[in-house]
């Protein structure tokens, strides 16, 4: 099964890679097929997940190394499931999305089904070796995909993403030889490390070696800067999975290693790291409200809300309300990763037609792209934590999380509710409402329509699906947090 | 049908009707305008059925469980929610069918209709959620639909700022709602209303005193937003941007209701907590007061209704505080009939004369349209509180419940704020009945002025607003309460409060050679103040809204220059290491040559030293 998903993009790529540069429409074909399948695989493994029986499921074990313990080992639990439907879900509607690309469309869908398969691999892998492999597998492509098809300063944009992460990997890469050897156990297997007890004082030296390697792709507070920039420059589709899926690889990271192997030095770091990713909730949401481009404004959300993961993940491991806290972290990994696919497949859709992410460039627009608009509001709603979309859900766990361990904390990022809301509506007076400017009266005809609102569609029911149906993404999600919880 | 059936109806026809008119008829705005009225009258006719069947049990389904937490999402069948939620359906009703009129030539029907329905079925299920948090979720969806509805004309930018205001303001004190909630559910573990209010079991038997004066002050600063009481009122009079009839239904039965209706399902928590009504009665009593006074210098027809709304909100929150559940309900069911009677008034004659001026429409010749008229004084006279309307009878429940608990300040307080209401409504009555010149109007109209679809819900509601007076003592049965029957003697201060006010106001502005000008103006400080609405919202821009764009001004530019652009600069300096060190490799054999043998006699003569 899991192998399927993951080497499904790998023959896709081998297609591609294979099919001469002027054959596009057989290119596109091929990736929304691709789609489509890991999609219905996907949903196959979400239906086949007992959620009863919790634990890691589905495990495929061949040795690779023996000689160094490194063993090609898949399994996912109730946690990766949904993060792979999530990539799922990212990938085929990005694959849609970019419907319409013209420039070196084979090189293009290339990279993307490289990013594609070293997400896969990372949410699947229960060896380090494979899942470090993996990680950067998924990161590398970002580069030529930003400075190939992205805008605006992509040169600047993609060399700082690259140094940023790659900064990260330096962090991580000496932390996961350092648990592979102090283990003495000669192997990189998670499952078999996570049973050897780490020495305490080893764990709180190491610990935020991951943490920070992982936490810079996650968007972590004070190292977020790459991401913003990073979303501005790339084209839509990369800004939709690197935001939607690759940021959820850092926090996914940080749990599956980091808290997994390490809990000793996860709860004595715990405080610290809450402490700065409530500040990156407030900070993240003070800086979008000055933003005068689109796409900073979703970027510094991003901060905003990852921020919310982090502190989700870190409150779970201080004890009084785990299991929520840890569920809110994980539910708000794929709600936040469906919500911002939906913002920058739609603000991508109005950058291809106008050339303009400027907000006050527009104004009125919602009169000449009534579609379009809408669906920008559903995501930004969804932002604003409104009932009835997805992220209620996880921020309200979290919260309340918070309140329970911290009550300050707890009470200042509920207020950060408050400047979401601020930053969101900014945007939408601004950019929407008001009289319509005359420059934009060509976008009448060419609001969202036919194919272009499929894969849109897709991720609005999505949020709406799990904003009024919540049981069943945490009925799934549960039964993995309280064994995971169990260690600590 | 069983009840269960029933509820779904009620609340449930509405949203089907707003997703079948927003998804298939985005194109034909008649038939989405059919299917939304449809929904409208299935919903009313269920509603009422309930309404006959009386209070049952409450139904509960499991939402889902997560940790501790159980969530359900259930219906409560006790007195308020089925009285309440039957007016809710008919005050829609009424405004949607008066909508075919006001909206008919509005090229968005369709997105109009839909969202009048999301916003009944949102009200609707909050009306009867079983659950805190499903009260809580529906709580939220009252506000997006408002926030739709006042910025339906969004290309205006006071509609679009007046919104985007009405969000805010709520969503602030939704935080303190939302923590209160949450800290509920943290005592507790459960968020099931009749639970949470079991005298025996209940919330205030689990927690201190203290915890529960904070649970519920926090709750009530979400009442403070939704139910626009100050600091947080100044949203509602801006949302009149809204169609006037979106501006009948958020001030009389959805929206600022909502806040009102919250504390009548919480009611018992508030009265065990210990300083939280003192601190209710203030602040309401206070936000009467206040609005009252703006209410009477205001020009604008919609804006007075509006202030009267605030205003009218006090008192209902005021009798809650002082310990009345009757006088609470009670009020908000008379308020809900004559404030959406008096709004859809308003918007005949801003839609025949085209001005929202009391004093022009009076002079156009307001007075003529007969069906409007006649609504605009009994709703009027309701609201001052003239005997033996609707609104004398909640409010007289309201004084007495006052003085029955030796509230003297308040009462007082309360006393002066009915006499502004009285006069400031007389006001409204005279200027728009008894002009000082009448001028011949234009007739451009095309149509009648009063079309029968608006001026039948109009009639409709002046028969609700002339009777609804004489059943209380049939609300206060299905709350289980015995209501009292004061004497005439006891109501005695009430109605002189009411006279004397309509007596100023016929002084002022109704008899023949009136000034026109209120009594006010003679105190030239406090009409200023007045006209100005206390320079509260001068406040909030000059401190609030610039505090927090300083903020993030100051956050933007660390961001820029502090972290971001020390990241820039650790990186750009490593880049020009890298150019500078490229020097040393410049090509010249002798310079090598040179640095070799430097090096290497360091080398030896370290050697040779050891």
């Amino acid at each position: 099964m899991l192998s399927s998903i993951l080497l499904i993009p790998v023959f896709t790529l081998l297609i591609i890679i294979f099919t001469p540069n002027r054959a596009v429409k057989f290119v596109r074909a091929i990736c929304v097929l691709s789609g489509f399948f890991t999609l219905v695989l996907s949903l196959q493994l979400w239906m086949g997940y007992d959620p009863i029986r919790g634990g890691i499921q589905f495990e495929e074990l061949i040795p690779w190394v023996p000689a160094l313990g490194i063993s090609y080992h898949l399994g996912v639990d109730g946690f990766s499931t949904i993060l792979v439907m999530l990539n799922s879900i990212v990938y085929f509607t990005g694959v849609l999305t970019m419907w319409d690309l013209e420039k070196r469309v084979k090189e293009y869908f290339a990279f993307m089904v490289l990013l594609v398969i070293g997400v896969y691999g990372v949410f699947m892998s229960l060896d380090i070796f494979f899942l470090f492999f993996f990680y950067e597998i998924a990161v590398v492509p970002m580069y030529p995909l930003i400075i190939i098809w992205g805008s605006g300063n992509k040169e600047y944009a993609g060399m700082k993403l690259m140094l940023f992460l790659l900064a990260g990997s330096a962090l991580l890469f000496p932390g996961l030889l350092a648990i592979y050897h102090a283990s003495g156990l000669n192997t990189f297997d998670i499952v078999a490390l996570s049973k050897h007890a780490f020495d305490p004082e080893f764990q709180i030296f190491v610990y935020p070696f991951i943490y920070a390697g992982f936490g810079v792709l996650a968007g972590m507070f004070p190292f977020h800067g790459w991401s913003p920039t990073g979303h501005v420059a790339a084209p839509s589709a990369v800004s939709m999975l690197h935001a939607g899926v690759l940021m959820k690889l850092g926090a996914f990271g940080i749990l599956t290693v980091g808290m997994r192997l390490l809990p000793e030095g996860a709860v004595y770091w715990a405080p610290t790291f809450c402490t700065l990713a409530a500040t990156g909730v407030i900070y993240g949401a003070f800086v979008a409200i000055r933003q005068s481009d689109f796409k900073f404004v979703i970027g510094f959300s991003s901060v905003s809300h990852m921020g919310i993961v982090l502190l989700g993940l870190n409150l779970a491991v201080l004890g009084q309300a785990g299991i929520e806290a840890l569920n809110g972290a994980v539910f708000q990994m794929f709600a936040h990763g469906i919500m911002t696919a939906l913002f920058f497949s739609t603000v991508g859709y109005i950058y291809d037609r106008a050339h303009s992410k400027t907000i006050a460039d527009f104004g009125g627009l919602g009169s000449q792209m009534p579609r379009a608009v809408s669906i920008f509001i559903v995501a930004g709603l969804c932002g604003a934590g409104l009932p009835g979309l997805a992220s209620f859900w996880p921020e309200m766990l979290v919260f309340l999380a918070a309140l329970k361990t911290y009550p300050i904390v707890g009470a200042v990022i509920i207020v950060g509710l408050v400047l979401t809301a601020v930053y969101i509506l900014r945007v939408f007076n601004l950019a929407f409402f008001g009289p319509p400017n005359e420059r934009w009266n060509n976008l009448k005809s060419l609001d969202l329509s036919g194919l272009h609102i499929l894969p849109r569609a897709i991720l609005v029911a999505v949020l709406v699906f799990f904003g009024f149906i919540p049981r069943v993404m945490l009925d799934l999600i549960n039964s993995t947090t309280e064994a995971f919880l169990g260690r600590f | 049908m069983d009840t269960l059936s029933l509820l779904l109806l009620t609340t449930f026809t509405p949203l089907f009707a707003f997703l079948i008119a927003l998804i298939f008829l985005l194109q034909q705005p008649r038939a989405a305008q059919t299917v939304v009225l449809l929904g409208s009258v299935v919903s009313l006719f269920a509603s009422i059925v309930l309404f006959l069947q009386g209070p049952t049990e409450p139904l509960r389904f499991l939402w889902f469980s997560s940790g501790n937490i159980q969530l359900q999402f259930g219906f409560i069948l006790d007195g308020p929610s089925l009285m309440f939620g039957m007016v809710v359906a008919l005050i829609t009703g009424c405004i949607m069918v008066y909508s075919t009129g006001y909206m008919a030539h509005d090229p968005d029907k369709t997105r109009y209709f839909s969202m009048l329905s999301l916003f009944a079925w949102s009200m609707l299920s909050f009306v009867y959620a079983v659950d805190l948090l499903q009260a809580f979720i529906f709580w939220e969806l009252v506000g997006l639909a408002s926030f739709f509805l006042i910025g339906f004309w969004y290309e205006k930018p006071s509609a679009a700022n007046a919104a985007r205001k009405a969000f805010l303001m709520t969503r602030v004190g939704d935080v303190g709602l939302f923590i209160g909630v949450l800290l509920i559910l943290q005592a507790t573990g459960i968020f099931d209303i009749p639970a949470l209010l079991n005298p025996q079991t209940g919330l205030s038997t689990q927690v201190s005193p203290h915890t529960l004066t904070w649970i519920t002050l926090l709750i009530f600063v979400g009442i403070m937003g939704k139910s626009a009481q100050f600091p947080l009122h100044t949203w509602l009079p801006d949302a009149m941007e809204g169609p006037t009839p979106v501006s009948a239904l958020l001030h009389s039965a959805t929206m600022v209701a909502a806040g009102v209706f919250l504390m009548i399902r919480l009611h018992p928590l508030f009265m065990a907590a210990e300083t939280t009504p003192v601190v209710i009665l203030t602040i309401s009593t206070f936000t009467a007061i206040l609005a009252s006074t703006i209410a009477m210098v205001d020009t604008d027809i919609k804006k007075v209704l509006a202030y009267s709304s605030i205003s009218q909100l006090g008192f209902m929150l005021i009798g809650l505080a002082a310990g009345s559940l009757f006088a609470g309900v009670f009020h908000l069911i008379t308020h809900a009939i004559f404030k959406a009677l008096l709004f859809l008034c308003s918007g005949i004659y801003i839609h025949a004369y085209e001005t929202n001026d009391m004093a022009t429409i009076g002079r156009k010749g307001g007075r003529n349209l007969k069906a409007t008229t006649t609504g605009l004084v009994i709703g009027g006279a309701a609201l001052a509180g003239i005997p033996p309307l609707a609104g004398f009878f909640s409010k007289e429940e309201i004084f007495a419940q006052l003085g029955h608990n030796g509230f003297n300040i308040y009462m007082a307080g309360a006393f002066f704020a009915a006499f502004l209401t009285a006069y400031y409504t007389f006001r409204m009555i005279f200027l728009i009945v008894k002009p000082d010149r009448h001028e011949e109007s234009h007739d451009h109209h095309h149509g009648p002025l009063e079309p029968l679809n608006m001026k039948g819900p109009v009639m409709l509601l002046t028969i609700g607003a002339l009777i609804t007076g004489f059943f209380g003592g049939q609300i206060a049965h299905m709350l289980n309460i015995h209501a009292e029957h004061h004497a005439l003697l006891d109501m005695l201060p009430a109605i002189a409060v009411v006279a004397i006010g309509v007596f100023v106001a016929y002084l002022d502005y109704g008899r023949s050679q009136a000034q026109r000008t209120g009594f006010i103006s003679n105190i030239g400080a406090l009409n200023t103040l007045f006209v100005n609405r206390w320079y509260i919202d001068s406040f909030y821009n000059a401190v609030i809204v610039r505090l927090t764009l300083a903020i993030a001004a100051l956050m933007h530019w660390f961001e820029t220059h502090g972290l971001d652009g020390n990241f820039d600069r650790l990186g750009l300096n490593i880049l020009r290491t890298g150019t500078q060190s490229t020097r040393v490799q410049n090509g010249l054999m002798q310079l090598y040559l040179a640095w070799t043998i430097i090096i290497l006699g360091i080398v030896a003569l370290y050697i040779g030293m050891a």
